[in-house]
Parts: structure tokens; sequence; C-alpha cells
């Protein structure tokens, strides 16, 4: 039996990992509820966003009635996710977790989000994105609140595109066209990356901007159409980039993406408005030299944009005091205390889903980095443009990782871009089918 | 254990009459019975904690989940859904990309394992060999290093950028990547070739201990050389081995988990549902589908003992003609 007695172990071993952390998150529950005092209700707050401790501190010293109890958790894809998935089935999860976007839909199915829509104050709703509450909101119902709404934008290095004599492309024609200038004059560097990995892909944001609806609840039923017209549209255009090397084609999340940036070889990133303050910290050498502008369109007289990263706040079905739960999630989307402690740990250009919220943002952002450029003018023009109406899938985790995997083997020579996307969409149907959903789905 | 225990036999009463044959005879046969139900007590109750109620709780899983009609966003509720998962993963080409995998897998590393180890084997009995304890003992190491602790040190030796043998080939202009696309596939053959070689080996060698000499020296009388002897002679006298070493790698083989799910660490070209167990680790820890993982599970399961039937019944054909002719 070779193996066999080494494999159980490793299996042990495995099926251990998440065991600790359930078991911790249960200890570390037990320990609050104990503390609690009567007067005060004692909630727990899961999360891995930076300055959430500062966040909960602030809460905690001008509130009386509600106390929070903070845990840092690692993100989401490092194993966040799978800790509340295990809390809740332990049935003792945090009363408040942080989830992004895309994987709403699928803690609202496995019942780990709370249907909040009756709790939720009308003024908050009120001073909310309106396209950033519809991420959140399916037939009516709203399972959590946003903090954060990301833009897609266009991160580009200044100086470069002045030493070669570039102009900023406003279509996706013209930054076609670009990408082929910039290799012709610079032969080793390129304007753009494709990335075959990526947390919450951008190939998402692309096809989200040029009108795709890779799934849509309107009718009762889950419709699956990942390689509708406009995804084929976008895929078939980085598709010839990437066949005509005018671009880079390799994981985000890797060395070679960090080298490519730090040593400007590629002039462009396409990411969400956060990457601003994320890329002031990966790179503080190259301050001064980048600046942002709007995401190419496909017609600019009507733009559109999609969005990239953003997180939002659940009230778990768990919780047992819902009501002071929601009044934190109220008061840390929407009070400027609240952002101005989670601006204090750091530099951040996030885009607040309570666009109201900006003029803190604004101050507190050092410009010097992006050679004075007022970002946030800029990030509040493209928040607008989001496009309305886009339905993450119930199983987003699953369905985006089947597309990489796709991306990856395009990026080693076999298959297409559109082969990945149709991959991608054959591997997440046997899942929702499997879970009961009812589906339908277009492959064209 | 307690019902076992009912079995023991009553201590004799002291003082009485010896008693009739035919009742010492009941006595010794009752006696008899509970100690093998006492030695056999804890296997049983081994198979059935770690065997039968896994599996039987797989097979409930598979066919009872959780229902989300419509959207899902609704309440939801545990259900009979017969055989909605079973249906979900046939029809799944993850999970059937994932079978062709581990069978390609099977087809390489079977044949390779089964004759290089027993190659090893023949040339270590035949005598050839010096210092023959401590080859064995070198080539027997690498099992006793822990399957996870295999697969990082190769994924040191794999790895560009940090591999000293991806460093020499470079140095020799050779540009070679391990966990490329095509490459993967070997990589993984590669090191359960390393962990498993000297295991079988030394089974394959206790087996052709137990050969007797007096064949091979009528095989040398006969004038057989020393390559006639090991394939001729020694060859299908540990057969039987060979089928149980075949089998087990087989066994082995179709769980496939370890290797691939540490190098996708730093290969893109393993996906996360390369192998069966793999796609099952996937569906239940990232998908939260226990149904589906354990109806997945299942068609495992079915596989490995229908492929094990298989190569059992071929192998007792094959003896039955042999006897026949």
């Amino acid at each position: 039996m070779p193996g066999r007695r080494s494999r159980r172990s490793v299996l042990a071993a495995m099926a251990a990992l998440p065991l600790t952390g359930a078991l911790s998150a249960c200890s570390g529950q037990g320990a609050t509820t104990a503390g609690s005092t009567s007067g005060t209700t004692r909630i727990t707050f899961w999360s891995a966003l930076r300055g959430s401790q500062q966040v909960v501190d602030a809460f905690n010293r001008t509130h009386d009635r509600v106390q929070v109890d903070f845990q840092q958790i690692p993100s989401g894809t490092q194993g966040g996710y799978a800790k509340l998935s295990n809390a809740a089935r332990a049935g003792n999860a945090p009363d408040v977790a942080t989830i992004e976007y895309p994987q709403i839909p699928g803690f609202a199915i496995d019942g780990v989000a709370r249907d909040i829509s009756g709790m939720i104050s009308d003024t908050l709703k009120a001073k909310l994105l309106p396209q950033a509450l519809g991420l959140t909101t399916f037939q009516g119902r709203t399972f959590s609140v946003p903090l954060d709404v990301e833009p897609m934008v266009m991160h580009y290095r200044a100086d470069l595109f002045e030493q070669y004599g570039l102009h900023v492309p406003r279509t996706w024609d013209e930054f076609a066209e670009l990408a082929h200038t910039v290799r012709r004059k610079a032969p080793k560097r390129r304007l753009a990356l494709f990335p075959t990995d990526s947390l919450a892909t951008p190939f998402a944001a692309y096809c989200w901007q040029a009108g795709a609806q890779w799934f849509d609840t309107s009718h009762g039923a889950w419709n699956v159409s990942l390689a509708d017209a406009p995804t084929r549209r976008v895929a078939s255009y980085w598709q010839k980039l990437m066949d005509e090397d005018v671009v880079f084609v390799n994981a985000m999340d890797s060395r070679q993406y960090d080298a490519q940036v730090a040593d400007g070889l590629v002039l462009t990133r396409l990411t969400g408005a956060w990457d601003a303050g994320a890329q002031m910290k990966a790179q503080p050498g190259l301050k001064g030299k980048w600046r942002i502008a709007p995401l190419p369109q496909w017609d600019e007289s009507r733009p559109a944009v999609g969005t990239h990263g953003g997180s939002t706040f659940a009230v778990t079905k768990d919780s047992r005091h819902p009501e002071a739960a929601m009044e934190f999630i109220e008061w840390q989307v929407s009070h400027p205390d609240a952002l101005r402690a989670r601006l204090s740990s750091g530099a951040s250009s996030q885009y607040p889903a309570v666009p109201g919220l900006v003029p803190v943002d604004r101050k507190a952002f050092d410009r010097s980095y992006y050679g004075g450029q007022d970002i946030y003018t800029l990030f509040d023009q493209e928040a607008r443009k989001i496009r309305d109406g886009w339905v993450w899938g119930p199983r987003m985790t699953a369905t985006g990782k089947v597309m990489q995997d796709g991306f990856a083997r395009v990026s080693g020579g076999q298959g297409s871009l559109i082969d990945a996307v149709r991959a991608a969409q054959d591997g997440t149907m046997p899942d929702l089918k499997a879970l009961g959903l009812s589906t339908t789905q277009h492959s064209t | 254990m307690a019902a076992t225990t009912q079995h023991a036999p009553p201590a004799a009463l002291p003082g009485t009459a010896p008693a009739p044959a035919h009742r010492t005879r009941k006595a010794a046969r009752r006696r008899q019975l509970g100690a093998c139900g006492v030695l056999m007590a804890p296997f049983f109750a081994l198979l059935v904690t770690v065997f039968l109620i896994p599996v039987g709780t797989a097979v409930y899983l598979s066919f009872y989940g959780d229902d989300h009609p419509g959207l899902g966003f609704g309440a939801a509720r545990t259900i009979f859904v017969g055989f909605r998962s079973y249906t979900a993963v046939l029809t799944d080409p993850t999970f059937l990309s994932g079978l062709g995998t581990v069978a390609l897998y099977c087809l390489v590393y079977i044949p390779l394992m089964v004759i290089g180890s027993l190659a090893l084997a023949l040339l270590l009995d035949s005598g050839v060999v010096r210092l023959r304890a401590s080859a064995q003992l070198g080539l027997f190491l690498p099992h006793a290093v822990p399957g996870i602790i295999a697969a990082l040190i190769w994924l040191y030796l794999y790895t560009p950028g940090i591999s000293p043998v991806v460093e020499l080939f470079a140095k020799a202009d050779i540009t070679i990547d391990f966990l490329g696309l095509h490459t993967v596939l070997p990589s993984i053959v590669n090191i359960a070739l390393w962990s498993n070689l000297g295991y079988n080996m030394v089974v394959f060698y206790a087996a052709l201990q137990a050969v007797p000499r007096e064949v091979i020296e009528a095989s040398v009388v006969d004038g057989a050389g020393p390559v006639r002897t090991a394939l001729q002679v020694k060859t299908p006298l540990v057969r039987a081995s060979i089928v149980m070493v075949a089998m087990f790698t087989l066994i082995w083989g179709l769980q496939l988990f370890t290797e691939p799910m540490l190098l996708s660490q730093s290969s893109p070209m393993i996906s996360s549902r390369f192998s069966p167990s793999m796609y099952i680790y996937d569906a239940a820890f990232t998908r939260n589908n226990y149904s589906l993982a354990a109806a997945a599970s299942v068609v495992l399961l079915l596989c490995t003992i229908a492929l094990s039937y298989a190569v059992t019944r071929w192998t007792s054909r094959l003896d039955r003609t042999e006897e026949a002719r």
C-alpha cells in the first residue's frame, strides 16, 4: 500500500487546517459573549479590510449601547470566505461579515447573509450610489450594504507617454492603435497587460462595460450567458492584441508583473479606482510619474464602465443582534468619522459607495504621487458611468477560477480567450443545477 | 466490543466432573469463536467507524442536499434530490477531464512503476549489485519522506527562478519548464515514482527471496543466463506480487491529490479541478456544494472498485488458462 498512509495523513492535515480556523472562531466568539454586560449589546465583526480596527475603535468610543469586537481575518480567497462558510455551517458566524460583490449571491443563497431589506433605512438607501446598491439586491431583497464601489479607470505613465509622444486613448480603437505604436517605438515595452489570473478579473469588468450580461435573474431563473455578443467582442479584441504581441499576457499577482510595473515596461494599468492607493504603497519610487484617465470607451456617446473590486458588509443569519449589527454597518459606511478612522491606517484611494463622503476622501488623499491631479473628481465622473444591471453569479469564485485556468492555458499557447469563457460556462452549469437553482443558458 | 465479549467462555467451575467428549468439543469451539470475536473486534470496529460510516454518509449526502428553488434566495431545505448531483457530476466537463487526466496519469505511471521496481528488485536479487543493503536503503528512503514534503522538495526543484536544476539547464542553453502545459503530468509522475519505487522494489525483493533456490539452480544447470533466469524463471514466479503492486498503484493513482494540489501553487497549468480528488475538494470547500462533492466521491469510489475488480478478474482468468495449459 505505497503512499496510502502518507496520503491519508496529508488529507488529515489539510482537513485540520480549516478546522482550526473554525475552532478558533468558536473560542473567539465564546469569549466575547461572555464579556457582554447588561445594557450594552456586543456584536462581532470579521473583516480583512485594512483600517477596520481603527473604525471599530472609533465606533466603540462614540457608542455606548452597542460595542463591537473585531477580528482580522485573511482576505476572501486566502481563506477568509472558507472561514466564514465554515463558521456559518457551525452556527457561529460573526454578526457582521465582509463580502466582496462577486461573492454576495453565493453567500445569500447559502443562507449566510441575511435579507436586510426591512432593516436598511431609507436615509441610508438614499445616500448610496444606486448602482452599488443594485449589486447587493436580488429580487428586490438586499443582502448587504456596500462600503466602496470601484469604477475601472486607466492608470498611465505620464512621463513615458510624454517621452514617446503618446496621447491618452479615449476609445478602445485608439487604445489598440496605441498598443501598436508603443510596440513600434519601444520594442521592450507594452501598453498594457492582459491578466491571466487576477482577483475578480478585469476581464469581467471589460465585458460589463461592453454591455454583457453574464448572469441574468430578471425572468425568475438564473440565465447564464457568459459568451454573449458583447463578451465575444471583448474576447476577440484582446485575443487580437495578444496574437499581435502588443500586450503582455501573464499573471497580475506575480513578481513578473511587479517588475513590469517597477521597470516601466507596462505603460498602463487598467484596474479599479482603489489601485491608485495600492500603487502608491507598492511603488513609492514612481512618485509623480503616474496619472489617471477614464477607461477607454466602445462608444463615446454612450459611456459606460464596469467595476473592479469593492467590499460590502452583511448581517449574518446567525446574528442574535441584527439591529445592532445594522446600526454599526450604517455608521461604518456613511459616517465621516468612520471614513476618517479608516483612512488613518494609511493611504487609500477607495471610492465610497456613499458619494457624499468623497470630500473626506479627497481631503485625506495625498495628491503628490499623481502630480497634483484631483483623482476624486475623475472617480466621481466614472462612478456615475457604472452600467446598472450587472449581476454576479451564484458561484462566482468557481466560475472565475475555471475561466482563469483557461486564460492560463491561452498564455501557454493552447486555446483562445473565448474557449476559456465557454469552458467557464460549461463548468458552472452543473454546479448551479446541483444546487437546485432554476437555470437557463445561452451560448450565443 | 460488548457484543463480542458475550461469547467469552464461562470460567470452568472447580470440582465439576470432566465433561463428556462432545461437550468439551463444543466448549473448545465456543472458546475458539470467542477468541475469534475478540481478535476481530478491533478490525470491525475500525472498519465501521473509518470506512462504512463515512462511505454511508457520502452516499447519503449525494442523494440528499440543500435545495434552492427558483433563484435560490428563499429558505433552503434539505430534500431527497435523487440523482441530481450525479447528473451534475457526470455532465460536468471539468470532472470528466479530471478523470481523463488521471487515466492518462495511470497509463504512464503504472507500467513505469511496475517495470522499474521489478527491474531493480531483480538486479538486487541477482547479486550483481555490491553493497546490496545500502542500495536498498537508498532506494527505500524516499518512501519514508511524507508525500507533502516530497511535493515541496520537488516544487523547489521545478519552480523556475529558484530551482538549481532549471538554472543548470539554462547554463547549458536549454530552456526547460517543468510546470508547463505538457510537462506538468510527467513532472507529477516523476514525483510519484521517486516516492514509491523503493517501496515496491522491497515488495518484489521479498517475493523473490521466496523463490526456491533449487528452481534457479535448475535453470542455471539447464543453461539459462542471468537475464533469462530473471525474466523467464523468477518473474513468472512472483506474478502474484506484480498483480498486487499494480493494483495498489492503480488505486493510489486514481486518488491523485497531494502532488498536483501543491504544484498548483506555482503552476497555473494545474487547474483547481485537475484530478477527481481535487474536484471533490474544490466542490466541497470552494463551491460549498457538499452534495456534489459526495456524488463525485461515490463516482470515484465506484470507478476504483470496478477497475480493481477488473484487474482481479483478468489476472485470475489468466491463472486459470495457465493451469488449463
